[in-house]
């Protein structure tokens, strides 16, 4: 009798079966998938901290699996002010992840979530996002295809559309940016709003906030889509006046128009109005956006690639967000792994609306970075979309020595505003 | 990648010769030569010519994106489904369940319909499927002769379940209720027969008014089985909501695997698992074995094994010998590329009855 045999037969053939009170099997499980799993084995993992300025707040956090077949697959573990933490995260999963068979992503995912215990928080989403990421790079290459074809894409062959941030508030900029979109295919951008609020709002600063929003339209015109980022800066009061006052100018939506900790309460907002409301990218797997969904009251879920649970977990949220009419937008405001494989999973959402990147209609010091590590303009768009990449996995290859030049610069917090009177404000 | 390019779509009706059991078998054949095989329910010729003006000369890999454009052919669909994974599957030369994420198990556990109306037939049958391998039962109701059942029809559950447990004390029940029951009725049935701990309920009554069916699972603990009707993901997203489901069983034939998956997806963030109904051939089977092992919540897979031996017969000559051995309650997943099975086309001319 084969040892698997014998496991099976005597009822302890699972995976690791070590419950306190039962007889603890401390060795790792017996290889009970030998016979329906691959030959692949994930042999080493390794994590990068990545600082592009010293004093950034979201150093890149980057994970590279190394397998027995020699193909390497990359993720990213980017957690905006704690980089540290995902670092550490990561670390904490070597065991779950030495020996794995890269094939079976989602029993890994599975184990990575449940048998951690404590329910997965940003930290642990974000760690467990990175591993994701890295497994389907891999069963990218070994199978020889995009990770979008194995999700059953593309819908749109001629890429992903997108969106880059405008944050002028002068009207000959908006002008000549929407010039420039008008040229270049571009067809939505996002801003945000021009102040901190407290949970009531002075008068002045209401008005100040619509008249932004109105100055978009007038300035980006009527045949550009525009999304308005509240970035959960106002509370559901503030938020439903400043809506009502902006339904004329026919947003693309609004984002996160309060906290994301009250379901009912971000329920409520979008009652109360007919802008098309938009949230989601601080939930973490599909657990945490089921109640959100659920209560039907949201246009766009925005979960990000990097917190969610990956490739694994933002498909599946995609799939319950369809079952009630919710549309996708992927949040992706980190490094550029996350964004490559956002990328993969849009292209096979039926219900994709737009993918964000926090870059600017001219690419910056970032993307001149992200284009020497790949060799090609990551996450620039052509004619208003990304383009899909065509190579087998996530589709790119980095090497460990062109991270060397942007050494870890440590965690940073991310900003820290206050109001008038002192008072911690969200921003 | 043109290789994967669909050329053909070619479909076998076929019919059990006993039971008169139909399905439909459909072939989709790629610019490159490989053939990837699906299977639905009986299908009409004006649907299958729809689905072929949508698949020709798209590429097997957007298989989603296929999926969605076949509301004009909804059965059809399905069989598509998994012809086009067997077609990603063979091209990658991996089973579906790889191109999925799984596995996510390495055996499928079974479930098998008993056969017959009268306890003696039923405890015959049990005798028969257990000694196949099945561990676990799906048990039909007794006759149900008016609406509101006294305690005579609740003894008659019960007296039915001590039957079959005096010959095989390590089996498991699920108690169908082929929607015959109203919901009051079937939530005080429901309570009853708690304490004998089966599996679950299945579709006692129609999964319409869930306000009404609510009832059924506010009264008792039995866990209640639903979906094999159910069109829409939406569908599903009520019932999860509205709390009236233990087990989801949406229909195989209906929906294929991508469907089952989105729906198992929202199922998972309920704690709910996932058993596809399948009431049909042997194609669907092994394609359920794949969906079964790339869903973290699934339970158990039903398998339509005839009770004839020449339907038996039928189904292991299509697949190339039988794929539907059960071996103490489960079944072996398949390991070769695809669907993992080598179809016989020469037995699906032979079973033919239309195309």
């Amino acid at each position: 009798m084969r040892r698997r045999e014998f496991l099976a037969a005597s009822g302890i053939g699972l995976w690791p079966v070590r419950p306190a009170a039962f007889a603890a099997q401390s060795s790792p499980a017996p290889d009970a998938f030998r016979a329906v799993g691959s030959r692949v084995r994930v042999t080493g993992m390794k994590v990068f901290g990545v600082s592009l300025t010293p004093d950034s707040d979201r150093p890149y956090v980057f994970v590279k699996l190394e397998t027995n077949q020699g193909v390497v697959g990359w993720g990213e573990a980017t957690l905006e002010g704690k980089a540290g933490a995902a670092l550490a995260c990561l670390e904490d999963f070597r065991e779950f992840i030495i020996g794995a068979d890269p094939m079976q992503v989602e029993h890994h995912w599975q184990s990575m979530y449940v048998h951690s215990f404590y329910r997965a928080g940003p930290v642990m989403g974000s760690a467990i996002s990175g591993i994701d990421q890295a497994m389907w790079d891999i069963r990218g290459k070994v199978l020889g295809l995009p990770v979008y074809q194995l999700l059953g894409g593309p819908f749109d062959p001629r890429g992903v559309r997108g969106y880059y941030h405008a944050d002028s508030e002068d009207r000959d900029e908006l002008l000549r940016l929407r010039q420039t979109a008008l040229r270049e295919g571009i067809s939505c951008f996002k801003s945000g709003l021009p102040e901190y609020y407290e949970w009531i709002g002075t008068r002045a600063k209401i008005e100040r906030a619509v008249r932004h929003i109105q100055g978009l339209r007038e300035g980006l015109g009527p045949d550009i889509d525009i999304a308005v980022d509240f970035h959960a800066k106002t509370s559901p009061s503030v938020a439903t006046i400043i809506c009502k006052e902006v339904e004329p100018v026919n947003l693309l939506f609004i984002e996160e128009p309060c906290p994301p900790e009250n379901v009912k309460a971000m329920a409520r907002i979008a009652r109360r109005t007919t802008v098309p409301i938009a949230t989601g990218e601080r939930l973490i797997a599909p657990y945490g956006c089921r109640e959100l969904i659920e209560m039907g009251a949201i246009d766009i879920l925005q979960t990000d690639i990097n917190h969610v649970g990956g490739i694994t977990a933002l498909w599946k949220v995609a799939a319950m967000a369809d079952a009630s009419g919710i549309s996708m937008a992927p949040h992706a405001c980190e490094g550029p792994i996350g964004g490559m494989a956002t990328l993969h999973v849009d292209a096979a959402m039926p219900n994709f609306l737009v993918q964000e990147i926090c870059s600017g209609v001219q690419p910056g010091m970032k993307e001149k970075v992200w284009e020497e590590w790949f060799g090609f303009p990551a996450m620039r768009m052509v004619d208003g979309r990304f383009p899909l990449p065509e190579k087998p996995g996530l589709g790119f290859e980095l090497s460990e020595a062109s991270l060397k030049k942007f050494p870890f610069g440590g965690t940073r917090p991310m900003a820290r505003v206050f109001h008038e009177d002192g008072s911690v404000a969200e921003w | 990648m043109a290789d994967l390019d669909i050329t053909t779509l070619d479909t076998w009706m076929l019919r059990e010769p006993t039971s008169r059991r139909g399905y439909c078998v459909l072939r989709l054949k790629t610019k490159s030569g490989l053939a990837g095989f699906g299977e639905c329910g009986e299908v009409s010729v004006a649907e299958i010519e729809a689905a072929k003006r949508v698949v020709t000369g798209r590429a097997a890999t957007s298989y989603e994106a296929v999926r969605i454009q076949l509301s004009g052919a909804p059965r059809a669909q399905a069989g598509i489904n998994m012809a086009t994974l067997d077609l990603v599957g063979k091209f990658t030369k991996a089973p579906v369940y790889h191109v999925l994420g799984g596995p996510t198990r390495h055996r499928v556990r079974a479930l098998a319909s008993l056969d017959g109306a009268a306890d003696e037939d039923l405890v015959a049958s049990l005798k028969a499927r257990h000694s196949a391998g099945f561990r676990a039962f799906a048990v039909p109701l007794p006759p149900v002769s008016a609406r509101n059942q006294g305690q005579a029809f609740a003894e008659a559950v019960s007296r039915r379940f001590d039957k079959l447990r005096a010959v095989a004390g390590d089996a498991d029940f699920v108690l169908s209720g082929a929607i015959s029951l109203t919901p009051g009725d079937a939530g005080r049935l429901a309570a009853a027969i708690e304490r004998l701990h089966l599996q679950w309920f299945d579709e006692p009554c129609p999964l319409s008014n869930l306000s009404a069916v609510r009832k059924i699972t506010d009264e008792s603990a039995t866990p209640l089985g639903f979906g094999r009707h159910i069109e829409q993901s939406g569908e599903v997203q009520d019932a999860l909501r509205e709390e009236v489901v233990d087990i989801l069983r949406p229909d195989l034939a209906r929906h294929g695997i991508s469907q089952i998956r989105r729906m198992a997806a929202l199922a998972e963030t309920y704690y709910v698992a996932v058993a596809p109904h399948h009431e049909g051939g042997p194609i669907g089977t092994v394609a359920a074995l794949h969906l079964a092992a790339s869903l973290p919540n699934f339970f158990m897979q039903h398998i339509p094994i005839p009770s004839a031996e020449a339907d038996r017969r039928m189904r292991a000559e299509l697949t190339g010998g039988s794929v539907e051995t059960v071996k103490d309650g489960f079944v072996a997943l398949p390991t070769g590329p695809g669907l993992g099975i080598a179809v016989d086309e020469k037995a699906l001319d032979k079973y033919k009855e239309r195309a």
